[in-house]
């Protein structure tokens, strides 16, 4: 008997320490997950019940918030604004940041350390500090009130340039050197070989960068002033300070319908999305 | 263009070395493609990153407005006299503070506690991951947007505490002085915890386990393997995201420009130092003065990188 009952005796404890994680986990998730139900249940909610009982489920499902947001407001138009400067800039920013790594990583032209090192410097500088005199610079080039204003600058980012690089790092210099031998230029070296070796972090980085353009806030309130030239972001912030109460389902609408492609996005290439942000660190 | 010659002069050995000098051009020559592939960054930086720098420090020196860009007006130092002494930037300044210093507990405290968790489970980390990485996908208004329906008084989160007898009644925390910045900074976390936690998670995974046995062997408990080893670890991660929390953290503008007027409410009880720049720019259309608030922002948050660097660093080996 004696023997036994020590081992009855640690194996609930045993067993609550190991179930303690898991139940302070899924609290954890409960948590970060409830503001989604929240947002999906009060975009199919009559418009009365949002106001009087925000917290309750509906009473019944109606899409008509998804339907009347497009009749208040062009969402059309907003949407094609936004895909036109994410998807330019991703492009862009994509080939051009891969360019500036290949040339980094694997071409050892005279001046290179210290151009990286410049790089590197500049990602230190905060962004404020360019704020006021680009506006100036934009607004004397005639470029407010232009997609140009957020493209070009969004061209190319160190940050893209700085990923890249580590990825490039990981391959062989030989292998890239023996189609030097064979005669191949750097530039087809980078687009028949470096390119598609680079496909899955080219992947993290475009996923990044469409993100980032498609979350942008700040550069279309400062540039986009033509209500014809408003990304999502900017209209919903519009929208939803019009009349206060007044058009609430359609506002949960337009959340849910700006939101819902990059949580669905984010679940189809999640480990490139967290790929972005996981293992950084100084040098 | 002008700080890639700048910077190959600097590598360019003496001019009296001519075999060296000609082995350069021939290297230059031979790898000039790498020239031509960083050629668009250093352009757009040139023309985006250095010129606005240059030209911000130029407009500290005067009263201009883009719009009336005639009445450019000398001023001297008065630009940087009257940022000094304004007690609207300082109190940005003192909100953001009390912001970040509220958001960065939270997020590395969660951070750290949901990785700890994570590594110590052995089934369905994944899932758990990939939940607490969804906020991040969401964009400021949208957050701003959910975040202050859910904290509104009408909203759940007031409902239960409520309830629950911890609130007397519902506030409207936007229109009181102490509460916008820390809601704000619970709003902000409970987007940006995951990143922390996938960064953490990262370090936790690369200390070397054998530390932890051979330290366990000496009979130290687990306070002590988490204080003597895990945090010394961790240190190079956490500095990482204190330093760039800090940075970012201290820009703030969406999350009050969507919730506040631009002035940061009745009593600036949520304006922030660049929210305040913006009114400067685009209300009082003075640019001067709004460049020269960007420059003293920049200069606290150097400063306060800096510290970072000299008193946190000291503890990354």
């Amino acid at each position: 008997m004696a023997t036994v009952s020590p081992p009855m005796s640690a194996r609930p404890r045993l067993r609550l320490g190991k179930l303690l994680p898991y139940i302070l986990l899924i609290l954890g998730a409960i948590v970060v997950f409830y503001p989604f139900v929240y947002m999906l249940m009060n975009s199919v909610k009559p418009g009365r019940e949002i106001l009087h009982s925000p917290n309750a489920l509906p009473s019944q499902i109606t899409f008509s918030g998804y339907t009347d947001v497009f009749e208040r407001l062009n969402v059309l138009l907003l949407l094609r604004n936004s895909l036109i400067l994410a998807i330019s800039i991703t492009l862009l920013n994509t080939l051009l940041s891969a360019l500036g790594a290949y040339a980094i990583a694997k071409i050892p032209f005279p001046g290179r350390d210290q151009i990286f090192g410049f790089m590197l410097a500049t990602m230190m500088i905060p962004g404020v500090l360019f704020l006021i005199p680009t506006y100036v610079l934009m607004y004397n080039l005639g470029w407010v009130n232009h997609f140009f204003a957020l493209i070009i600058p969004a061209a190319v980012s160190v940050y893209n340039i700085f990923l890249l690089r580590q990825f490039l790092d990981t391959i062989p210099d030989e292998q890239l050197e023996a189609a030097r031998l064979d005669g191949a230029s750097d530039i087809g070296i980078f687009w028949r070989i470096v390119l598609p070796l680079m496909k899955p972090a080219l992947t993290t980085v475009a996923i990044l960068t469409f993100m980032g353009s498609w979350n942008d806030f700040f550069g279309p309130l400062l540039y986009l002033t033509d209500p014809n030239l408003w990304t999502v972001q900017v209209g919903l912030l519009q929208f939803q300070s019009g009349v206060p109460g007044e058009n609430v389902q359609e506002v949960w609408a337009l959340i849910t319908m700006i939101t819902l492609p990059l949580v669905i996005f984010y679940f189809i290439m999640q480990d490139q999305f967290v790929a972005a942000f996981a293992n950084v660190k100084f040098k | 263009m002008a700080t890639r010659t700048a910077d190959i002069s600097r590598s360019t050995p003496a001019p009296s070395v001519p075999p060296n000098g000609a082995h350069l051009w021939q290297r230059m020559l031979r790898y000039r493609w790498g020239y031509i592939f960083i050629a668009p960054w250093i352009l757009i930086y040139a023309v985006f990153g250095i010129y606005p720098l240059v030209l911000s420090f130029y407009l500290t020196f005067f009263n201009y407005s883009f719009v009336r860009p005639d009445d450019l007006a000398f001023v001297g130092i008065g630009n940087w006299v009257r940022g000094i002494q304004d007690p609207l930037f300082w109190q940005s300044t003192f909100n953001i503070l009390y912001n970040q210093a509220i958001f960065i507990t939270l997020t590395l405290g969660l951070g750290l506690g949901t990785a700890l968790l994570l590594k110590g489970i052995t089934q369905g980390g994944r899932i758990f991951r990939t939940i607490y990485f969804i906020p991040v996908v969401t964009s400021v208004i949208v957050l701003m947007t959910l975040g202050g329906y859910l904290t509104s008084a009408t909203g759940p989160i007031q409902n239960v505490l409520v309830r629950l007898g911890i609130l007397a009644e519902p506030i409207f925390w936007q229109s009181t002085f102490w509460l916008p910045m820390p809601i704000i900074a619970v709003i902000n976390s409970w987007k940006w915890f995951g990143v922390s936690t996938v960064i953490l998670l990262a370090g936790l995974y690369s200390i070397d386990p054998q530390l932890y046995e051979s330290a366990s062997l000496e009979g130290a408990n687990s306070w002590q393997l988490f204080r003597s080893i895990t945090i010394p670890q961790l240190m190079p991660q956490i500095f990482f995201l204190l330093v760039v929390d800090f940075i970012n953290g201290l820009q703030m503008f969406g999350e009050v420009y969507a919730m506040f007027d631009i002035y940061g409410g009745n009593q600036h009880q949520a304006l922030t130092p660049v929210l305040y720049l913006y009114a400067q720019a685009f209300d009082q259309s003075n640019m001067g003065y709004a460049s020269t608030l960007g420059l003293l922002l920049a200069a606290i948050i150097a400063f306060i990188t800096v510290l970072q660097f000299r008193f946190v660093q000291r503890d990354v080996e």
